[in-house]
């Protein structure tokens, strides 16, 4: 019968209840859908990088990336990318010529990392290609043809059909120079990225870093996507064992940046349930005190007539449970039908798409919630009810039955 | 047979550095099936010696012996248990459970001691019935008249089977035609059942029906009166 009593007990003040139940549910709303926007923010940097970026595994020369010194390239590369493409787990990949120079046009130099690729192998791996906003990606029978950012095109001063001159050191360790027509203009969103990369055709540069070693070999970077990212770790280490001349890495290991902000989704979402419930704490102590001091002299009679305190503690905690019990489920379903909408239409930020670039991160954010988030929210919720009631409970059984009775 | 044996009851109440005497030394012993009036002016102290009888406070000096059990050695959480089991109360205001209806309101301290439901529900009409409420079980404490409210924690009282029932003031809110029930319920049910009844009162028509009128002045027995 406590429960029954609890029960009935919130409903005698029904506004009351009904506003403290609005403000536990609004306060799950929201806590689910900052999670929701910075998971898919989140997300969304991860995707966007892994996508335009560093794909989901690399491999190398163990010794490249210490110097990115293009004369430590992939043994047999075309062995090892058609042994990559029987993987079942393997969705694309993509064997790259990567080298560290300079661009330069009569009206400015950068230094950039130029990846000369194969571009329909790369099309699979990155996005590259649907990045295009002028000109075209890559066209068959056309040479020395180059794809810069918008913002590479703003620093160089240059347009479509521009010139530019590319400076690397080829694998003996000489200089060379090569002359390249902009073919196409790209925009990742990725600001940082857009300013120091460059594309050329595979076979352009391989015969400008490596003059006279067949072009097919001049690899230094072998991109891989897989069919689910989760199992990058396991797929690393199994090409780790079948390829030991080779460094085969992880998007978390190429960047650590990209863990972090996946390990923090979690840890933001327990930061917003922390921040929004213990405001609510308050609230629901303040209805539940009220709630005591109003029935002062009806919980001294229960005692009186011999209701002990353990029961008298328990009704006071059960009431604040119940309007916990029917406040998150309604929070909870006002978050999945908000992540429903904007887990399709997103929210549109390009009014910061200039802030948002320099991050690397996307315009449209696509809300994303991880589903065990709903469970979490419940269980904040209950345990912010259960710490909220600890008071009044207290107060409820302190009173004296006998002071308690001569009250009016 | 005694119900209840008070042997030199003082309370002492200290509220602002100024001890006030409350009750004197009082020496009280109750038999089983009394029907008893506490009577006296406002501050003479019946509350609180209802109260130290009751379980509800502690006397500063003295025992209180309830049923063979002193009450006046027990804990807090004991007095619970205690009065749970052995003592049914009727308050000035009635004090029903504003949330249960009559029928739950009854049953509720059958509920808190454990027993059965068949014999909670059984017992519950009984009660229900012997008050006169047969017709109003289902009725919350808002939807009843004084009268009607006062009847149902009468039944109350007398649900977990009590040593004693003690009454304070309990027809101080009703009217004459209430007050005349509700004392013509309590009589049958001293008479028929053997209940030991102990009233705190003001008003002339339960000391009427009094078959023992003890009257307090200044925290201390002015006059004991037994009426045959």
């Amino acid at each position: 019968m406590i429960p029954l009593i609890a029960w009935r007990n919130i409903w005698r003040s029904r506004t009351r209840s009904l506003v403290v139940i609005g403000a536990i549910a609004i306060g799950v709303w929201a806590a689910l859908f900052m999670t929701g926007f910075a998971t898919g923010m989140a997300r969304g940097y991860v995707r966007s990088a892994v996508d335009n970026i560093v794909s989901h595994l690399q491999m190398h020369h163990p010794q490249f990336k210490e110097d990115y010194d293009a004369r430590f390239m992939v043994d047999t590369p075309g062995a090892v990318a058609d042994r990559l493409r029987e993987m079942p787990s393997i969705k694309a990949v993509s064997a790259r010529a990567v080298v560290n120079g300079m661009a330069s046009t009569p009206k400015g130099a950068r230094g950039v990392q130029i990846k000369g690729i194969n571009p329909d192998e790369e099309a699979g791996v990155t996005t590259l290609r649907e990045k295009i906003v002028e000109g075209s990606y890559f066209l068959p029978d056309r040479r020395n043809e180059v794809l810069i950012s918008v913002a590479m095109a703003d620093k160089l001063h240059i347009k479509m059909r521009s010139k530019l001159v590319l400076t690397f050191q080829e694998t003996s360790g000489e200089l060379t120079t090569g002359a390249f027509r902009v073919a196409g203009i790209f925009d990742s969103g990725n600001k940082p990225f857009d300013e120091t990369h460059i594309f050329v055709d595979h076979s352009d540069m391989a015969a400008l870093l490596a003059p006279g070693s067949p072009t097919e070999d001049v690899i230094q970077e072998i991109a891989i996507m897989l069919h689910a990212p989760k199992t990058a770790a396991t797929v690393s280490d199994t090409l780790q064992s079948l390829f030991p001349g080779l460094l085969s890495e992880t998007y978390h290991q190429i960047s650590p940046d990209l863990e972090m902000y996946e390990s923090q989704i979690n840890t933001v979402s327990y930061i917003y349930l922390g921040i929004i419930m213990l405001a609510l704490v308050f609230g629901i102590v303040n209805t539940m005190l009220m709630a005591v001091l109003e029935r002062y002299r009806e919980i001294g009679m229960l005692m009186a007539i011999g209701m002990n305190k353990i029961k008298v503690f328990s009704m006071i905690v059960f009431e604040a449970l119940m309007l916990g019990l029917i406040a998150a489920p309604l929070g909870m379903g006002l978050g999945w039908v908000s992540m429903l909408y904007l887990g399709r239409k997103g929210i549109n930020l390009s009014a910061y798409s200039e802030s948002l670039r320099l991050y690397g991160l996307e315009q449209i954010i696509y809300f994303e919630l991880p589903p065990e988030t709903y469970w979490q929210a419940g269980i904040f919720v209950m345990f912010t009810a259960l710490l909220a009631s600890l008071y009044p409970a207290w107060k409820a059984i302190s009173l004296r039955p006998v002071e308690a009775i001569r009250k009016i | 047979m005694s119900v209840i044996i008070a042997k030199g009851i003082s309370k002492t109440y200290d509220p602002d550095g100024m001890p006030v005497l409350a009750l004197q030394r009082i020496d009280l012993e109750i038999r089983e099936g009394e029907f008893t009036a506490i009577v006296g002016p406002s501050g003479s102290g019946k509350s609180t010696l209802l109260n130290i009888i009751g379980g509800l406070d502690k006397p500063s000096e003295g025992m209180v012996e309830v049923g063979g059990h002193m009450i006046t050695e027990l804990s807090d959480n004991e007095l619970i248990d205690f009065r749970k089991e052995h003592i049914g109360f009727v308050f000035q205001a009635y004090n029903l459970i504003p949330v249960l209806t009559a029928r739950e309101n009854v049953e509720f301290v059958m509920l808190l001691q454990q027993r059965p439901k068949a014999e909670r529900e059984a017992r519950t009409k009984e009660l229900l019935h012997a008050v006169g409420l047969d017709d109003k079980m289902d009725k919350r404490p808002g939807e009843l008249s004084g009268g009607q409210q006062q009847r149902v924690a009468v039944a109350r009282a007398l649900a977990p089977k009590p040593a004693f029932i003690l009454a304070d003031e309990p027809t101080a809110n009703l009217d004459t035609k209430s007050t005349e029930n509700l004392l013509d319920i309590m009589a049958e049910l001293n008479r028929e059942e053997k209940i030991t009844f102990i009233f705190s009162t003001h008003d002339q028509r339960v000391i009427n029906r009094a078959r023992r009128v003890i009257t307090l002045v200044d925290g201390a027995v002015a006059s004991d009166e037994k009426r045959d």
